[in-house]
């Protein structure tokens, strides 16, 4: 009586009681229930109706909705449980159904309490039927009654059915999971409708439908929407598979000092030589030494030296052999030898001797400085020996072998002034106080004081007035030198004052302030320094102890130090304090000239061993840097006022100027870069450039020359 | 016979009408010196573009005309239409004719005469200003008709040689420039009565001078800025100065108020600088190889619009055409004076090579006149000739 809902829809099977109930799951009955519920059934779980199926069904289609109007899949063994009649025929359809009992399919446990089990289709009663007999009877029955093993209840009825052959048959089949048609062969040989080979022709003769030669709209859809998604980056495309094989560096991040980054650094032990025939206990008898041998050569040599470090000798047997009395020394060596092999090896660091050269800025970073020649200064006839300019800026003068010293406007090179001094001048060198307008100038044995009388009228003027102010001391004092005032016609050409020395005086130099100047005299003793006062016409003689020949002086431009050159030494000397202050060894063979630099702590010495020694007072009494751009002597070196520039002259006829930053943190080491090499002086008598000197307040600088001229570079 | 001869003067070629012309061709307002295609190259045009092509007539030559003897050195040179005036080295100043004719020697300078300028000109009298580095400025009376000349006035105030002198387009006052790194205003108009001085300690000494030299007189305003030597003053307009200095910079100054308007600043030393009212520019030489042209008003100083390069030394003088717009003269310490065109940067119009020794000074009047003076004692008097038709198509 299952009626399957006629649900119009392809779903579960419905209840036939409730159709809004579906068959629930598939349920497996207790196998002891056999013979009463032989086989799975499925359940409503509303209206707790079961429909139990033969085992022989598949249970996988049932699972599967089917069509409601279809019947149930007809395989010959499915029967329901409720519809066991006698006769044991499938129900054709549902209507015929043989309805005794007219409760339905409800659990018989609710009538268990009543007498009746049901109502028939009458509506009377069903009375269950008497059952009075007990256990005795029962067993009674179950031994006596040979179809007891047959017989079953109907739980509708509560009578007691005989089961007939065929269905014992059936129930057996069932049991061993056979079809319960005797006559279904399970087995029937399968018919390919479709064979795997390609025939010739085809199975149908239909022609190929339309829409398989036009391109399908829906596919182009979903193309188009494909091709929109990657075209807006929605979709990503595959990345390309990548077919190298991956390794790993499993050693990549080690630590070479750990213990296994020790063991790159081995070093196979070097191998043992192996016994010869020295070793044998019977060694041929050419391997025998002689007892001269033994004797004179082996015990006479350095154990180093020898050859063998044992004497070979023969046993008569193995046994005889006697303890290696050297083995365990020799072991000892040999362990040392492995153990200490990895001291023996060299570390080579592989460094690009490029990286060593240290970074110098390029010149024309560091502009500006000279590098053209623009001016030349001709009038002098023979070598120039010195050159000096005024704190302007306006007016240069220049000393010559020629016994003339002239003046020379530097913007037009210009000569203003001619003063013949009657003597090769060896040195001048302008008054730096800008008040005062004085020139002083070594000739032979006397350095002459001059006013040029050029720049301001005022200031010359005042120079004059001052010179003549002076007053002499009424008590003459004794003074190393003799101070002069000029004659009418000296006068008349400048000369103001002559202080005259008792030798040939070389050098002269000014103080920063203008008033003292030092005079450096050739001489062996100790008057070979001189520092002499304008003002007061006092001269004195600062050493006691000669110190060796000295080449030039130079007073501190801000403190008051006094520097004196010797040929190997620079002294510095603490004129108030009267003593000497520093050393500085210049590593040079005779220093030709020396320069401060304006911030005062920085000196550059020329030799005449072509090398510029630079020192920085506060680093150490040995030179910061020695340069040796020079092919030839040094004569002259100068520093500027204000541009971080120094230029050194040289026999070989050139100027070079060399950028020298000096920088006011004490921790930061000047910045030296030769930045140009400037030639313009022909080589005359074989010397070149024979003073340097930089314009105050520009750039520039100036150089005299053996050729007689001077010339400046811009 | 008649109508042979109208035949034959018919035939004459008429040369007249076919006079060789050459012409000078400008690519986008660059001469053209080179191939064509090598010139586009250089400037970077394209050979797609329409190409602007100016032709003007080639400009002439320079004709000399006189070399003027002096005895030493010329600093400095000014010319009108009758004469010129000449600063030498001999610490006087000359006038000379057109024609090379010494007139005058103004001797009273006691040093080298640094820069001269004319005041006024007149058929009678003329006034002119004497610059020395005897720290004074002079101002002349030059009669004329005499052929006299007399001190009027002795301008003193500077502390160095005064380097430069300019006088305004009034005539009325000028300016001078420095060594003492100060720019003086004085009154160019002759008075009888000499102005006050300040100290009258030494009034004996300066009243003897004052009996050579005229009345002493002082500055009207001190201009006080620059941190070098003034070496070059002019006045780009009424009321405004430019001075050129050691200092690297050229300042523009409001001679009314003697205010700083502003600062030019260059990398090199000035030695020399022109203003052109035509195209509105400065150029200044300097202690390198360079012309720069500057435009004074623009605001960030450092502009420099164009340099000239063909000098190889100090540029000591330079000089705008007054005719011309684009064109300039130059003198250098490579003894050679170099006429511009500022539309050929590249290369110079014409080289006048005559000098032997440093170029110190040039001019160029309104008459066409080119005038160079240097280190060889000789002025050069060269004739300009304006072309006829200025700028072709």
């Amino acid at each position: 009586p299952v009626g399957l809902a006629s649900d119009p829809s392809w779903s579960h099977p419905r209840c036939p009681d409730d159709p809004l109930h579906l068959w629930g799951s598939v349920i497996a009955l207790p196998a002891s229930a056999i013979p009463v519920h032989p086989s799975p059934a499925l359940c409503c779980p509303g209206c707790r109706q079961r429909v139990c199926l033969d085992r022989g069904m598949d249970i996988t289609q049932l699972s599967y909705p089917f069509p409601p109007f279809l019947p149930p899949p007809r395989h010959p063994g499915v029967h329901l449980l409720e519809t066991v009649s006698p006769a044991l025929t499938p129900l054709p359809s549902a209507p015929l159904q043989d309805i005794r009992n007219t409760v339905g399919n409800i659990p018989m446990e609710w009538y268990q309490d009543f007498p009746h089990i049901g109502y028939n289709l009458e509506g009377k009663k069903i009375y269950k039927p008497i059952r009075n007999k007990d256990e005795l009877d029962m067993f009674l029955e179950k031994m006596e009654n040979p179809d007891y093993w047959r017989t079953v209840q109907d739980k509708m009825t509560g009578a007691d059915i005989k089961l007939t052959d065929e269905q014992v048959d059936l129930v057996h089949r069932l049991q061993k999971g056979q079809f319960g048609d005797v006559h279904f062969n399970p087995y029937e040989p399968a018919v390919d409708f479709f064979t795997h080979e390609v025939m010739i022709h085809p199975v149908t003769n239909r022609p190929a439908d339309k829409r398989s030669f036009i391109p399908s709209l829906i596919e182009k859809e979903k193309v188009s929407k494909l091709v929109h998604a990657i075209k807006m980056g929605w979709i990503k495309p595959r990345k390309p598979k990548d077919d190298t094989p991956t390794y790993y560096d499993l050693w990549a991040h080690e630590d070479p000092n750990s213990i296994l980054g020790r063991h790159k650094m081995h070093v196979p032990a070097p191998k043992m030589k192996l016994p010869g025939h020295e070793e044998s206990y019977n060694p041929p008898p050419e391997y025998l030494l002689s007892e001269e041998e033994v004797r004179g050569a082996w015990e006479q040599q350095e154990p180093a030296e020898r050859k063998l470090n044992f004497v070979p000798q023969q046993y008569r047997c193995l046994r005889a052999v006697p303890a290696y009395s050297r083995f365990i020394h020799e072991r000892f060596e040999r362990c040392l030898d492995l153990y200490l092999c990895p001291r023996q090896r060299k570390m080579r660091v592989n460094v690009d001797p490029e990286d060593l050269i240290p970074k110098l800025p390029k010149p024309r970073d560091l502009q500006p400085f000279p590098t053209t020649q623009a001016l030349v200064y001709r009038g002098h006839t023979s070598l120039v020996r010195c050159l000096s300019i005024s704190p302007s800026g306006q007016w240069l003068v220049s000393g010559s072998d020629d016994c003339t010293v002239r003046f020379w406007e530097v913007c037009t090179a210009r000569c203003m002034k001619t003063l013949p001094v009657g003597g090769v001048v060896k040195s001048v060198a302008w008054n730096p106080n800008p008040t005062i307008c004085l020139v002083a100038i070594c000739v032979d044995q006397s350095v002459l004081l001059v006013n040029p009388c050029l720049g301001d009228k005022l200031l010359y003027g005042a120079t004059d007035q001052l010179l003549e102010s002076y007053a002499a001391p009424e008590e003459e004092r004794v003074q190393p030198v003799q101070w002069v005032t000029a004659t009418i016609e000296e006068h008349s050409k400048g000369v103001r004052l002559v202080v005259q020395h008792s030798k040939a005086v070389k050098q002269v130099t000014w103080h920063g302030k203008g008033d003292y100047f030092a005079s450096v005299v050739s001489d062996n003793s100790n008057m070979q320094v001189l520092i002499h006062q304008t003002s007061k016409r006092w001269s004195q003689n600062p050493f006691r102890k000669s110190k060796g020949l000295v080449q030039c002086v130079l007073f501190h431009p801000i403190r008051p130090y006094f520097f004196v050159a010797t040929q190997r030494y620079v002294r510095v000397y603490n004129l108030l304090k009267q003593e000497l202050t520093k050393k500085l060894m210049t590593n040079c063979k005779w220093v030709s000239s020396m320069a401060i630099h304006p911030g005062g702590d920085n000196i550059i010495c020329g030799s005449y061993d072509s090398k510029l020694a630079w020192f920085d007072l506060d680093l150490s009494t040995r030179p910061y840097q020695l340069l040796r751009h020079h092919k030839k002597a040094l004569r002259s070196v100068a520093f500027h006022k204000h541009y971080p520039l120094f230029a050194s002259g040289s026999d070989d006829g050139t100027v070079i100027v060399c950028h020298g930053m000096v920088y006011n943190d004490l921790l930061q080491n000047p910045l030296l870069v030769p930045v140009k090499v400037l030639k313009g002086h022909a080589m005359t008598l074989d010397l070149g450039v024979l003073d340097v000197l930089f314009h105050p307040t520009q750039p520039w600088v100036f150089s005299s020359g053996a050729d007689g001229t001077v010339r400046l570079y811009t | 016979s008649v109508p042979q001869n109208l035949a034959k003067e018919l035939m004459k070629p008429k040369v007249w009408d076919h006079k060789y012309v050459e012409f000078d061709f400008l690519i986008n307002g660059q001469f053209l010196r080179m191939p064509l295609v090598t010139h586009m190259e250089m400037e970077n045009i394209s050979t797609e573009e329409v190409v602007e092509i100016e032709y003007v007539e080639k400009y002439m030559a320079p004709q000399p005309e006189e070399c003027i003897f002096h005895d030493d050195w010329i600093s400095s040179v000014q010319a009108t239409e009758e004469w010129i005036l000449t600063g030498c080295y001999d610490q006087t100043a000359r006038i000379w004719s057109l024609e090379g004719k010494s007139i005058m020697t103004i001797a009273g300078h006691t040093e080298v005469v640094k820069d001269v300028a004319w005041v006024k000109q007149d058929s009678l009298s003329c006034l002119l200003l004497s610059a020395s580095m005897d720290q004074t400025v002079l101002l002349w009376e030059w009669n004329v008709e005499k052929n006299k000349v007399k001190a009027l006035h002795c301008c003193r105030g500077h502390a160095g040689s005064v380097d430069s002198i300019a006088v305004d387009c009034t005539r009325t006052k000028f300016c001078s420039g420095s060594w003492d790194k100060m720019l003086k205003i004085w009154s160019a108009v002759p008075t009888d009565e000499e102005d006050e001085m300040e100290e009258a300690a030494n009034r004996p000494r300066k009243k003897q001078k004052t009996e050579q030299l005229g009345l002493t007189r002082t500055p009207l305003a001190t201009l006080s800025g620059h941190t070098e030597a003034v070496s070059s003053v002019l006045w780009s307009d009424t009321e405004e100065i430019c001075s050129a200095s050691w200092d690297h910079t050229i300042k523009l100054w409001d001679a009314e108020t003697g205010d700083l308007k502003s600062t030019l600043t260059g990398n090199k030393v000035f030695n020399s600088v022109s203003y052109s009212p035509l195209c509105r520019r400065l150029a200044s030489g300097s202690t390198d190889r360079h012309i720069r042209l500057w435009d004074p008003r623009s605001k960030d100083g450092s502009l420099v619009l164009l340099s000239l390069t063909s000098h190889t030394g100090w540029v000591t003088s330079v000089k705008w055409s007054p005719t011309h717009e684009h064109q300039l003269i130059s003198g250098s310490l490579d003894n050679i004076v170099k006429l511009w065109d500022t539309r050929s940067c590249k290369a110079p119009l014409y080289d006048l090579a005559a000098h032997e020794d440093k170029v110190l000074c040039v001019d160029w009047t309104e008459a066409g006149l080119l005038l160079s003076g240097g280190a060889d004692n000789k002025l050069y008097c060269y004739r300009y000739p304006a072309t006829a038709s200025d700028v072709g198509a």
